[in-house]
């Protein structure tokens, strides 16, 4: 009888010993009904209140001129130019990742022009944003909420993911309430789209359809792996091919957000493309992947840290990286002075560099439009008093505007400038028309940006 | 003297239970181990384990092309071939064939076969089947990657699977779904036998693969249902059983073409009525409702009404199995048939024809 007990008493305790190993075990609550089918609820209950919903109002405003023979013809009776105003709402997701300050990841094109911004909490409040900052070229905004009690998701290392990772969508498609997709990664490193300026995306076939832009993909523990950005939609409507852009890109940006109030963008000062089979044959190369390196230019980080024409950059810290415009988007994204670690391969051997990126002084055609619609298509440069337009595209916003090749742009309404951060700076203070004091030769003048 | 024995009970408990909780918690491990090397358990960092497609997809993903057919311009025949189809092809043995779907490669002047390491080849046709809808190609190259291949376990619905393909051009993509449903036909033609998969597959994904969650190809991608001018989107897409696949690929690399047999008739299978009508014994075969003049089966004398019950000595149970098996004789093969006219049971010695099959557009 005493033998029967001490066994039973044994059994028992070996029993709770043995259970609690075998349940910390698994990675996602498994078991029902003692078959293993995996549910993702457990990780959704701690997930999903950090996802919120982002409902934006404004207006667009379009201006009509009219044409100045009309307005010589009609003298002083000539008709005001018409302004319309298109009130629009737009309706979008966002993911909460500081709680304490209640800072929310989105994309800028959510907010995009939003005179008004609303956040809709997973518990029903509902809470006026703030916009901190944001990036119109790789579509990142920062908002910031006054609310208690609020959720932040972890943010995982996004460069660990592998092709055939699971992967969950949270947002909020057509505006239907929070909504669940699952899925896996597709594809990893995805460039050459033609979505944004900037673009280095998670690919996957977890549904993402319109609403879900600035929501969350996690991984299986719930943490944040990408924000939802856009999708292949020849139909309209999901396909299984969306993209995200990457939690560690979106790290670096809202870093310098906070920071600066604004993205500094990084330079590394060289031009180049991506390797080919072609050309890894011609240097009898092994690796396929990598950008191979055009040009350095002068006086560049890239040429600091001893990067020549020729060479093939083939991982960033440490990281593999797939093409030249992969590089470029994580290059541009990582910000001005940061110190950044260069795998390159050089007549055959690999060695690796470090550069400190320097900060662009040089915007692009295209990215002037991002400082200012009018100023689209004008290159510009700091100059030694303020900011020089070292080239202007002919039949652009910024050519109509009057802007001509070597003008150099000293003053914003009736404060100076001196640099491009100033300007850019000026010109988000101000709503409507803009005045832009140029120094043209040995006149000045100023010019209208409407 | 009873608190003694009492604490003596519980000690030789105690130490009898944390003997057995030693002994357990060193043998967990290694069983929790073997049951967890389950097919997409794989140990990943400290978090233990994940669940991840990761490994099958480094197995199948390199072995999966990216297909170019390009057409060269008649009126300009010294420009460079513009890009007339687009697709995807799975790499089957280190000899260089390729599977593919005929309709990527169909009016093709020239084929370029990309693999996911850079690599591209000029690539020929070895053969297609336009009534499979399959295309066998071949590169010459050192070490390509092949597909692992399951061609013994047969797919079920609900088993998970991952697609592997192209898509729009965007460069190697893997989705992934369920099998929805097994041997959906009547798609196109008898002779398949679909697998219905909900994994994402869009226009580019045609001839890539289909593979279960240890990277073992079980199916090559072959359409998805449209509705209007949309493609895609429905989660309701159509594979080749790699079984299938696998035999049409050995017929395009030994002949160039599948060669199939004809009997030249139509049929139905036995229903009620007819069965009553001619006064059959059950609803087992296949009655004859029409007879090719010209065909073999009009050479044996075979008519209408007629009903066949054995082929070569085996009931034939429905028209399926008689149309496969048919399909399977080599032309010119003699072959006896067993049929009930009239109620009355012959054996007919039937030579079998061949079915040619014109290329469709």
């Amino acid at each position: 009888m005493k033998t029967k007990l001490s066994l039973l008493s044994a059994a028992l305790l070996t029993a709770s010993l043995t259970l609690t190993p075998a349940i910390s075990q698994a990675a996602i609550p498994m078991a029902v009904d003692g078959e293993s089918i995996p549910s993702l609820a457990p990780m959704l209950e701690r997930t999903t209140p950090a996802v919120v919903a982002v409902a934006v109002e404004g207006t667009h405003v379009s201006k009509q001129k009219l044409p100045d023979a009309f307005r010589y013809f009609f003298g002083p009776n000539a008709p005001q130019e018409q302004v319309q105003e298109r009130p629009f709402r737009g309706l979008g997701s966002g993911v909460i990742i500081d709680a304490k300050k209640g800072y929310i990841v989105t994309n800028n094109h959510v907010i995009d022009g939003a005179d008004e911004i609303l956040i809709g909490l997973h518990d029903g409040r509902e809470v006026e944003a703030k916009l901190i900052g944001a990036d119109a070229e790789s579509d990142i905004a920062l908002l910031q909420i006054k609310a208690k009690n609020l959720v932040a998701v972890k943010r995982a290392d996004s460069d660990e993911l592998k092709v055939g990772d699971f992967a969950v969508a949270i947002g909020n498609p057509f505006g239907l309430g929070q909504t669940v997709t699952s899925g896996i990664v597709s594809a990893m490193g995805r460039s050459g789209l033609g979505i944004e300026m900037l673009e280095n995306f998670i690919q996957t076939d977890a549904a993402i359809n319109s609403g879900n832009s600035g929501g969350a993909l996690v991984n299986l523990n719930g943490d944040l792996i990408g924000i939802n950005t856009a999708i292949v939609a020849p139909g309209g409507g999901n396909v299984g091919i969306g993209f995200a852009i990457p939690a560690n890109m979106v790290n670096n940006l809202v870093d310098q957000i906070i920071e600066h109030g604004e993205v500094r963008r990084g330079v590394l000062g060289v031009s180049g493309r991506d390797l080919t089979s072609e050309l890894a044959q011609a240097f009898g190369l092994d690796t396929q992947h990598g950008g191979f390196v055009d040009q350095v230019m002068e006086d560049s980080a890239a040429e600091d840290a001893g990067i020549k024409a020729g060479d093939i950059i083939v991982s960033v810290n440490g990281r593999k990286i797939k093409s030249f415009q992969e590089l470029r988007a994580k290059v541009a994204t990582m910000g001005a002075g940061a110190k950044v670690k260069f795998g390159l391969i050089r007549d055959g051997d690999s060695k690796t560099v470090s550069a400190t990126l320097g900060e662009a002084s040089q915007t692009t055609e295209a990215s002037a439009g991002a400082v200012h619609p009018m100023l689209a298509g004008a290159a510009l440069e700091n100059g030694d008093d303020g900011v020089e337009i070292t080239d202007i595209a002919q039949n652009s916003p910024a050519a109509a505007s009057g802007l001509r090749k070597g003008d150099i742009i000293v003053g914003v309404n009736r404060s100076s400038i001196d640099n491009l951060n100033s300007l850019k700076a000026k010109l988000k203070e101000q709503q409507g028309t803009v005045a832009l004091k140029i120094q043209r030769g040995h006149s000045s003048l100023f010019l209208v940006l409407r | 003297m009873a608190i003694k024995d009492t604490l003596l009970y519980v000690g030789k408990a105690v130490t009898f239970g944390l003997i057995m909780a030693a002994v357990f918690l060193f043998v967990t491990p290694l069983l929790t181990d073997n049951s967890s090397s389950n097919l997409f358990f794989q140990k990943r960092g400290d978090n233990g384990f994940e669940l991840s497609f990761s490994k099958a997809v480094r197995r199948a993903a390199p072995a999966v092309v990216n297909i170019y057919s390009l057409s060269v311009n008649r009126n300009q025949p010294l420009n460079s071939g513009s890009l007339q189809g687009l697709g995807s092809g799975v790499i089957m043995s280190k000899e260089g064939y390729i599977l593919t779907n005929y309709h990527v490669v169909k009016k093709a002047d020239e084929i370029v076969v990309a693999l996911q390491d850079g690599r591209k080849f000029t690539s020929e046709v070895v053969g297609s089947d336009p009534v499979t809808d399959l295309a066998v190609l071949k590169v010459e190259g050192d070490t390509l990657p092949i597909v692992p291949i399951n061609l013994g376990v047969p797919a079920q619905v609900g088993d998970v699977v991952l697609a592997i393909g192209n898509p729009y051009n965007l460069g190697q993509t893997i989705t992934q779904g369920i099998i929805s449903a097994t041997g959906r036909n009547g798609l196109s033609s008898g002779y398949l036998d679909f697998l219905q998969t909900d994994a994402a597959i869009n226009a580019g994904n045609s001839g890539g693969a289909l593979i279960d969650t240890s990277g073992q190809l079980i199916g090559i991608n072959t359409a998805a249902f449209q509705i209007g001018g949309e493609g895609g989107g429905h989660g309701i897409n159509f594979a080749i059983p790699i079984k299938l696949a696998h035999s049409i690929m050995g017929k395009l690399i030994k002949d160039g073409r599948v060669i199939r047999g004809a009997l030249g008739i139509t049929g139905e299978p036995v229903g009620p009525v007819i069965a009553q009508i001619l006064n059959l014994p059950d609803l087992t075969g296949v009655v004859i409702t029409g007879v090719d003049p010209h065909g073999p089966a009009a050479q044996a004398q075979l008519q209408a009404r007629d009903v066949i019950t054995k082929y070569e000595g085996e009931a034939v149970p429905g028209v399926e199995m008689l149309m496969d098996r048919i399909a399977e004789s080599t032309p010119n093969k003699q072959v006896t048939m067993t049929i009930i006219r009239k109620g009355k049971v012959y054996d007919v010695p039937v030579t079998i024809g061949e079915n040619v099959v014109e290329e469709t557009d």
